[in-house]
């Protein structure tokens, strides 16, 4: 469904992404794990269109969608939900979740598509017209995977969603992943917690400064004594 | 007499508030202080001049000006601004001053360098009274002008998407763009309400003083600038109460001042200025900008 294929990604002088390759199939749940600064988030920024490629190819359903805007990307079905949250403060719930749908679907729809957000997440129906700033982390990331959502993508990308969040929390968001996938949602899940993404994920790729240096089943991974030492800390 | 002071203050207030707000929306969105601004109320005051030369209705003439104030803000935006996306904040200064040079001198060049009387409808210049009060017409009319265009202003960016939309880009711009919200809309959408507001305050300006000419735009727009500043630059309604704070104290200094002093006026209301944002460095209002790493 969406290949990346030698992708280099520079700021400046510093080179994040030395080359990325991966493809994720339709229903998979992929985490792309690794160390700060691996060049996880940069590899999610260049296919939503945020962040520019100085080279390779991200294709996305047989299209090249390199190089395209965010908003061109949004609209073919892929959606970031960025590291941070990065939820809209000063509006409320409601207003937040209705930008997230608002080019995507007839205000009819856009309505219907609410109401099963709400239905999936009822602590936003309860602080429906609370502003976002209000909300608390993990009301906030419920927030922020609520409207990536509204627009009815086919695939998201999930950058970070435990960061910042108390431990039952992570968990929450966690069975929510699961169950999107079971209703055959496709994801790509960047997770500094590798033990937790590869508890979720069917494939994983693992990187290190900015370079694949493992991939593979997530159960062949949470056995490899790299991924063991490395990041599983065992 | 305090009546009619008043309402000389809530009126010229509500002009350098609508001004302040076309600044404000313009850098809220794209970060640019647009000292062009003050040339689309020129625009205005020129186009509306024009309608009349050709004999169109006063009505029909206010609404040929307005709609040349938001295209010209449009057009500004494609031809020079845009090119420009993603450049520092000085580039982008920088090109809004040339823009307005530019302008000023096709002005003075193509039309005169000298005011053109703009002929007002006569009732315009009239006044009412009640007992004793005096009120006059037109700064009556400046009130409720700003006051619907304010009212309008906020249920467009309440009610509409394209509006709510606004008010997430003044936060967070890529979110939005990740939303599927196109960029370029957002950013016109920005200059078309800027330059709106600029050719309803060209109206009132116009409608005080019966002439145009191609500095027309300047002062206004620097006190607006001013105003924009002290209510927290990039806040909406921060360049709502700056706007008003500042005619309305310009307007008291006028009428309180002893002859001796008067001169001085600006330099009071600028050294007024200075002392707030001692106090209160982000304005009035401040912007809610979310803080990222």
């Amino acid at each position: 469904m969406l290949s990346v294929e030698a992708l280099k990604i520079r700021y400046g002088e510093v080179e994040a992404v030395r080359r990325v390759d991966l493809a994720v199939d339709s229903g998979e749940i992929i985490a792309l794990v690794g160390a700060n600064g691996a060049g996880k988030s940069s590899t999610l920024g260049a296919i939503a269109g945020l962040v520019p490629a100085v080279s390779g190819k991200v294709v996305f359903d047989g299209v090249d969608i390199t190089g395209l805007a965010p908003e061109a990307i949004a609209r073919k079905g892929v959606s970031l939900v960025p590291e941070g949250r990065r939820i809209f403060a000063g509006l409320t719930v409601a207003d937040n979740l209705r930008l997230g749908g608002a080019m995507h679907l007839p205000a009819m729809e856009a309505r219907a598509r609410e109401e099963e957000m709400l239905e999936l997440f009822p602590i936003l129906r309860r602080y429906h017209r609370v502003k976002g700033g209000n909300l608390s982390g993990g009301e906030q990331q419920m927030l922020a995977i609520a409207r990536a959502l509204m627009g009815k993508p086919r695939m998201v990308l999930l950058d970070e969603p435990s960061l910042g969040l108390a431990p039952q929390l992570i968990d929450t968001v966690f069975d929510l992943i699961a169950e999107l996938r079971r209703n055959g949602l496709t994801i790509l899940l960047v997770e500094q917690n590798v033990a937790l993404a590869l508890e979720i994920a069917d494939r994983a790729i693992v990187l290190a400064n900015g370079e694949v240096v493992l991939s593979g089943t997530a159960k062949e991974l949470a056995s490899s004594d790299l991924v063991r030492q490395a990041y599983l800390g065992a | 007499m305090i009546a009619q002071q008043i309402i000389n203050a809530v009126s010229l207030g509500g002009v350098y508030a609508l001004l302040a707000l076309g600044l404000a929306i313009v850098f809220s969105i794209v970060g640019l202080i647009n000292f062009a601004h003050g040339e689309l109320m020129t625009l205005s005051g020129y186009a509306l001049l024009a309608a009349l030369v050709f004999g169109l209705p006063f009505p029909a003439a206010v609404l040929v000006a307005v709609s040349c104030g938001a295209l010209a803000a449009i057009a500004m935006e494609r031809v020079a601004f845009r090119p420009m996306r993603g450049a520092s904040v000085t580039s982008l200064l920088l090109t809004s001053f040339a823009v307005s040079s530019l302008l000023k001198v096709v002005f003075q060049n193509g039309i005169s360098a000298r005011p053109q009387a703009v002929a007002m409808p006569s009732w315009m210049t009239g006044a009412f009274s009640f007992g004793d009060f005096t009120i006059g017409v037109g700064p009556s009319i400046s009130i409720v002008v700003s006051a619907l265009a304010l009212i309008a202003l906020e249920l467009f960016l309440r009610r509409t998407v394209i509006g709510t939309a606004m008010r997430a880009a003044a936060e967070d711009f890529n979110v939005v763009r990740l939303m599927g919200i196109p960029a370029s809309r957002i950013i016109a959408t920005a200059f078309l309400l800027s330059g709106l507001l600029a050719g309803l305050a060209a109206m009132l300006w116009v409608a005080q003083r019966a002439s145009v000419d191609p500095l027309m735009g300047f002062t206004p727009v620097l006190k607006a600038f001013i105003a924009a500043v002290v209510g927290g630059l990039g806040s909406l309604p921060g360049a709502v109460a700056g706007g008003f704070l500042l005619g309305i104290i310009e307007v008291l200094l006028q009428a309180t001042l002893p002859a001796a002093v008067a001169p001085y006026r600006d330099a009071i209301v600028l050294s007024g200025v200075i002392a707030v944002l001692l106090v209160r460095p982000q304005g009035l209002i401040p912007a809610v900008r979310v803080q990222r790493s």
